[in-house]
């Protein structure tokens, strides 16, 4: 056998979770997971998080806003330019320093959904604000056996200090239920699956499963009572933590209540992944498989993605760049490097294509599953060597069930807060009821349809 | 009768009682929390106002430490103490000033209370003698600052112009925290503010500011901190299922990380509960429970197998797999898990063919060895079940019918005597019939120790077990209202049908998720009086010993010396610290502790680079973290002195780290000490783990390398670089280094913003620049030599590493200090607040005294009182 062919099996053989997803596409009709009932498709929205900020002058599409036109790094974008708006002058403002100092990268991630100023700490008093998809799931979460989904590619660093005297809550997180609880999130695809489906190795399980889930609530029965006795009896900041578990117990609560109502099964050709993969690249694009996996059978209607953590030094040898991220990053103009992280840029968008190719090929309702998301795609660091925090490199994919004019550019005024158009597509997942989020003074006009 | 007085430092008027005066006590103003003199009655002799404030100004000089900046002045405000406060509110008239309400709790732990009688020192700041609000800071303020926070205009809400006198400044120390760090940072003003206040200028500001607004006195500060209600951490909780249950797994391994905070992963206010952890902890509850109580350890189990599932040495499956057909001589059989030794009822279904004179013969075998034989009726494929009952030893056994009398005529008169063939449908095992008990796991045994029976009802064996259990659970003795919740959940399992064993599982998954397991719970008699400060609880003691020291719950005999009331003895704290030292659960210490001071997580992630540096293995990674936690573990286990962390001479290798380092004559994979007498390496900062996770993947980094003495050994971590500071350039791939590091950063020191810090980190740093970026010792750095020698700003000079190492080690109450701050923020959980300055000066003195042994850190930590007591809460600062 040549080289060539061995290298190609393995490359397969290796990617035999990944290559799984383009079987969904026929699945849609026969499958047994629970499709959303109504005729008409849901709207989703995914928000997903790169670190380290872009090289904007790669990134950003030129000129004023009118039709769409691709800029270098958004090239491979190129087959989804109609599915897709690409914004100018949003602003995160409070990933700013503000007065507390050195620290933007905590900041970028604490504040990119959030519209919130982190609170400057090492431990006591964590807080921010509540983020988007959280302000959007207290609202809408409950129709979805998830209320969110929040996915990662790299734990949080777990000794020493994170940013310049901000806590690592504050990097690792860009989801927070309330202003001082992160929502922690999954990173292995393995137990991303296994969440959404079950154990697939647990059949002897799976018999037991209404008589298991049966004592499962009144375990939670008994213990919500405990907290609430215990609760009476504690001082501020402890209350505040067993709320946490409260509200924790009572989403598992109403979360085996859907279970019974509501069996979901994969697609039975979906092979179920058996753990990380070592590899970026495939570690990425089988996160983003999951994600469109959980919009397909509608287990939940929102989620967040970090493809790493605030101030992420990765190495991406893969693609010829030698050198950490977040080191790289202040280039100093150095030609050589800002090459290089626009390399890594240009990479990130190309996984993002993987992803809308995913939401695109599946069928539904009288569209795809494309056009009835929101993939929102982005940093709350423009330049990495500056740390700006305005003129935010932001897409907006996907047709918000047909309520989204695509194709375009749009250039806004300076300033203007990110958490307008985050408060749009809250309205568009159905919280229509929230009225400001963050720092938002109202809903950003002229995207839609 | 009342007094009225008038707080000297903000003006806060208030009344307290006449028999308070001349008594100290701290100003009810949230904002001020200064100390001052209650004076004598208006109508008694005059007050001697300048006597009572020069004893205040002695003692303040006496023991006086700096706040930090930010944090110091938000806690302040929480420290609204003493219980002056209650008098001026007209509460309870009984508070003393002098915490005399509390003086019971106080002798309770133990502690030396401080006697007042500190030395008294001349004030050392003199270089602050003339510096006034007047004559120095508000002209400063004019100058600098007004343009843009002053009459015309008040950018931020802030403006300085209200402030008109000193006391004016303490009804605002939170803003002024903030402008002590926007001028140490350069950050205001702004580079283009026309007027720039020199360096000289701003550090006799700062000082003054930090000195008027953040220095207490630990004769008037009294407070023991409290800590956040503290949910286990993922080793803790993998620790403490396995000392719980007696069960070894790691069911934590997928929890979600849990978020650091000031440098630890066990602090309460970082832990956090989302929703992703309480679903694993419901499923690592369940997974525990099942793995420990086997739920059908009592009942007989019935396992069948349909035909579809046989294995047949012969013959064909039909009937859509619903039989097995042997028309010749052969067996049907599969292999059985046999729980427990015992009696087994075997059954198989089975239908024949009739032919010749015999009937249908089917034999029981197992393993080959013939049990039963039957005879097989009929000639329809009706089939009718045969059995026998049998005695199998636990195992995996092979079940099996076999044909044993094939018959074929095929050219018989009558076509239907012509073939005898049998059919089997089915095989099945039902059993034991005596109970598996004595096969339980030693687990499952432990925690059942007694089961329903004639005598004992349900609700009596739950009772017994749950009580021993969840107090274990609890850490604490479990309520009767507790107990009562769990035993109807066992009742409750019972009465759908299900097993005693199930109950007892169910009952165990449920205490597993219940807050008083998942969280450290401490109860205060006021949990919203920040002034009620008391002595923890003994069980709550027990806890706090065991997770500091074990990382776990505690073991019988601290839950009984604590049911005793006995471990607040102080005789008896000692003691159990010194057990517990010694116990090999307190390798804790060097997994938890070590392993997150000296960063050793963060070298599991270090990647030098692959090209430069192929040896750099992952055994040999291994190795370099094996080493450091030896050799943390031997000054813990040798209770050597904890200056030995620095000049220790002696180390663990083995054969291949040993050549790493150019150590000869050791051989094998094992780990040895080994004397570095004479040697070029000492202490951990020569060890490969520290020089490898201080440099860059390509290149060594002095400045990392000297930060990170700053930060772990010194405690003075420099302050985070201004934005957009670059990186050093590197020579491009493939090129040599012409020129040497230590001429780059000198470049780069050339400019004053970067030369106050780096002058002491890059000095630091280039000591050890004989070891190359993954601890080889080197000569040069490409054609370079090496020059490690330096001066650091005290002008003390070195010429290597091991001169560098000595003169650290002479700072030893730097290093104490750094290091007791660790330690002790890892034993509360929680960050130091400005007045656990009073107990960690304590730790020093005592580390001082005692040749700074490691079980006198530990001891003293804790007798210290943040370890001992806590307080209410007056809630998070907004």
């Amino acid at each position: 056998m040549s080289r060539s062919k061995l290298q190609r099996r393995t490359f397969l053989k290796g990617l035999g979770t990944t290559m799984a997803l383009p079987l969904l596409e026929g699945m849609r009709s026969e499958s047994a997971f629970a499709a959303p009932s109504s005729a008409v498709a849901p709207t989703r929205m995914a928000l997903i998080f790169f670190p380290n900020g872009a090289i904007m002058p790669q990134w950003k599409p030129t000129g004023e806003s009118g039709p769409l036109e691709l800029s270098p790094t958004l090239k491979p974008l190129e087959r989804h330019k109609q599915d897709m708006l690409v914004f100018s002058g949003l602003t995160q403002h409070h990933a700013r320093a503000n007065g507390d100092g050195p620290g933007d990268h905590a900041r970028n991630a604490s504040a990119f959904l959030t519209g919130s100023q982190p609170f400057k700490t090492s431990g006591a008093n964590i807080r921010v604000g509540v983020s988007v998809d959280q302000a959007a799931a207290a609202v809408v979460g409950k129709q979805t056996r998830f209320s969110s989904l929040e996915l990662g590619i790299v734990r949080g660093r777990n000794a020493g200090g994170c940013d310049s005297g901000y806590s690592c809550a504050y990097s690792s997180n860009i989801s927070w239920k309330s202003a001082s609880t992160p929502m922690a999130k999954e990173i292995n695809p393995k137990l991303v699956f296994e969440r959404l489906f079950g154990s697939p190795d647990d059949k002897q399980a799976a018999r037991g499963r209404t008589r298991r889930n049966l004592y499962r609530k009144s375990i939670l029965d008994l213990v919500s009572a405990d907290a609430s006795r215990l609760r009476d009896k504690l001082g501020k900041t402890d209350r505040q933590k067993v709320e946490e578990y409260f509200s924790s117990v009572r989403e598992l609560e109403l979360r085996i209540e859907q279970a019974a109502t509501k069996s979901v099964k994969p697609p039975k050709d979906f092979v179920a992944p058996s753990g990380t993969p070592r590899d970026y690249k495939q570690h990425v694009r089988l996160m983003y498989d999951l994600m469109a996996l959980s919009f397909l059978t509608d287990s939940t209607r929102i989620t967040t993605f970090m493809l790493g953590n605030a101030g992420s030094n990765r190495n991406y040898q893969q693609i010829g760049v030698s050198g950490g991220h977040h080191s790289m990053s202040h280039h100093r103009n150095d030609e050589k490097k800002m090459a290089d992280i626009q390399k890594i840029d240009q990479y990130q968008v190309e996984q993002l294509g993987y992803f809308l190719d995913k939401l695109k090929a599946i069928k539904e309702a009288e569209g795809t599953l494309l056009d009835h998301s929101m993939v929102l795609f982005g940093s709350a660091i423009a330049d990495g060597n500056k740390h700006s925090h305005h003129d935010l490199p932001i897409v907006l994919a996907g047709g918000g069930g047909g309520t989204l004019k695509m194709g375009r550019h749009l250039k806004f005024e300076e300033n203007t807060p990110l958490n307008n158009l985050f408060l749009g597509m809250c309205h568009r997942v159905g919280a229509t009821s929230l009225k400001t989020l963050g720092d938002s003074t109202g809903v950003l006009k002229g995207i839609e349809a | 009768m009342l007094i009225s007085v008038t707080c000297k430092a903000c003006e806060f008027d208030f009344q307290v009682h006449a028999r308070f005066a001349g008594k100290r006590g701290t100003c009810p103003n949230p904002e001020c929390g200064r100390a001052y003199r209650v004076p004598a009655p208006a109508n008694s002799s005059p007050a001697n106002p300048s006597a009572a404030e020069r004893e205040t100004q002695t003692r303040t000089t006496a023991r006086r430490w700096r706040v930090g900046g930010k944090i110091g002045a938000a806690s302040l405000a929480g420290v609204v103490s003493l219980l002056m406060l209650i008098v001026a509110m007209g509460g309870k008239p009984d508070a003393s000033p002098s915490g005399d309400g509390n003086r019971a709790a106080d002798d309770k732990t133990a502690i030396d209370k401080p006697t007042g009688q500190q030395k008294k020192q001349p004030a050392k700041n003199d270089e602050l003698a003339g510096v006034s609000f007047d004559s120095h800071v508000s002209p400063f303020l004019q100058k600098y600052c007004y343009a843009c926070h002053g009459p015309q205009e008040m950018n931020e809400g802030v403006a300085f112009h209200i402030f008109k006198n000193e006391k004016s400044l303490f009804k605002s120390r939170k803003l002024f925290g903030k402008v002590i760090s926007h001028l140490q940072l350069g950050a205001m003003p702004p580079e283009d503010h026309d007027a720039q206040p020199t360096k000289k200028e701003t550090e006799l500001v700062v000082r003054w500011l930090d000195r008027t607004l953040f220095d207490i006195d630990c004769n008037m500060v009294d407070d023991p901190g409290r800590v956040t209600i503290r949910r286990l951490n993922r080793s803790e909780y993998d620790n403490t299922i396995r000392d719980l249950l007696g069960v070894d797994f790691h069911p934590a391994k997928d929890f979600p990380s849990d978020d650091v905070g000031y440098g630890f992963d066990n602090i309460g206010d970082v832990l956090s509960l989302p929703p992703l952890l309480m679903e694993k902890y419901l499923d690592a509850a369940e997974t525990i429970s099942e793995a420990v109580v086997d739920a059908e350890a009592h009942r007989p189990k019935l396992v069948h197998i349909g035909a579809s599932k046989l294995k047949m040495s012969t013959g064909v499956r039909y009937g859509g797999g619903d039989l097995v057909g042997l028309s010749s001589s052969g067996e049907v059989f599969q292999t059985f898990d046999f729980r427990a030794d015992g009696q087994y009822t075997l059954r198989a279904e089975a239908a024949a063919d009739q032919a010749g004179k015999e009937l249908a013969k089917m034999q029981f075998r197992i393993d080959g060895k013939p049990i039963k034989t039957f005879e097989v009726l009929g000639r329809q494929r009706q089939v009718t079940t045969y059995e026998t009952t049998v005695t199998v030893k636990k195992g995996s056994h092979r079940f099996a019918a076999a044909f044993i009398n094939d018959y074929y005529m095929p050219k018989a008169k009558d076509p239907k005597d012509r073939d005898r063939n049998l059919h089997v449908g089915s095989l099945e095992i039902d059993g034991p019939k005596n109970g598996g008990a004595a096969q339980l796991s030693a687990a499952h045994k432990r925690l059942i120790f007694v089961r329903p029976s004639a005598k004992v009802t349900v609700r009596q064996a739950s009772e017994q077990i749950l009580h021993r259990f969840i107090t274990r659970s609890f850490r604490r003795p479990v309520t009767k209202a507790e107990l009562e919740q769990f035993v109807k959940l066992v009742e409750f399992v019972v009465k759908q049908g299900d097993s005693f064993e199930r109950g007892i599982q169910v009952a165990v998954q449920g205490t597993l998720v219940s807050p008083h397991f998942l969280f450290r719970v401490e109860n205060d008699t006021k949990p919203h009086d920040p002034n009620a400060k008391h002595t923890v609880g003994d069980y709550e003691l027990a806890s706090r010993l065991s997770y500091f020291l074990w990382s776990t719950m505690p073991d019988e005999e601290l839950l009984e010396l604590a049911g005793k009331g006995a471990l607040h003895r102080r005789d008896v704290l000692e003691k159990q610290t010194r057990r517990m030292l010694k116990d090999p659960r307190s390798r804790a210490l060097v997994d938890n502790f070590a392993s997150q001071w000296l960063n050793l997580r963060r070298f599991d992630n270090a990647t030098p680079d692959s090209k430069q540096f192929p040896m750099f293995t992952p055994e040999l990674q291994a190795d370099m973290r094996t080493e450091t936690e030896m050799f943390f573990e031997a000054v813990m286990r040798e209770d050597r002195s904890t200056l030995d962390f620095l000049v220790g001479e002696f180390t663990f290798v083995n054969e291949r780290l040993a050549k790493h380092y150019g150590l000869t004559d050791i051989t094998g994979n094992n780990f040895r000490k080994v004397s570095l007498v004479g040697k070029r390496r000492v202490g951990v900062l020569t060890q490969g783990s520290i020089l490898t996770l201080t440099s860059n993947p390509e290149r060594t980094s002095p400045v990392k390398r000297g930060k990170w003495i700053l930060q772990n050994i010194l405690g003075t971590p420099p302050r985070d670089p201004p934005d957009g500071v670059p990186e050093l350039e590197d020579p491009k791939p493939g090129e040599a280094r012409t020129v040497s590091l230590r001429k780059q950063l000198e470049i780069h020191r050339r400019d004053p913003g970067c030369a106050s810090c780096h002058d002491t980190m890059d000095q630091l740093g280039f000591g050890f620049e004989n070891f190359d970026p993954i601890g080889r010792w080197r000569e040069k750095d490409a054609q370079i030599l090496i020059d490690s020698s330096g001066v650091l700003p005290t002008g003390e000079k070195f010429s290597s590493a091991i001169e560098l190492v000595r003169i650290l080690s002479k700072r030893k109450r730097d290093f104490s200090r750094s290091l007791s701050k660790k330690m002790l923020t890892y034993a509360l959980g929680r960050g130091l607040d400005f007045y656990d300055k009073c107990a960690v000066d304590d730790i020093i003195n005592g580390l001082e005294r005692n040749d700074a042994r490691f079980s006198t850190l530990i001891l003293e930590i804790v007798n210290s009182k943040p370890f001992l007591m806590r307080r209410g809460d007056a809630g998070a600062e907004e």
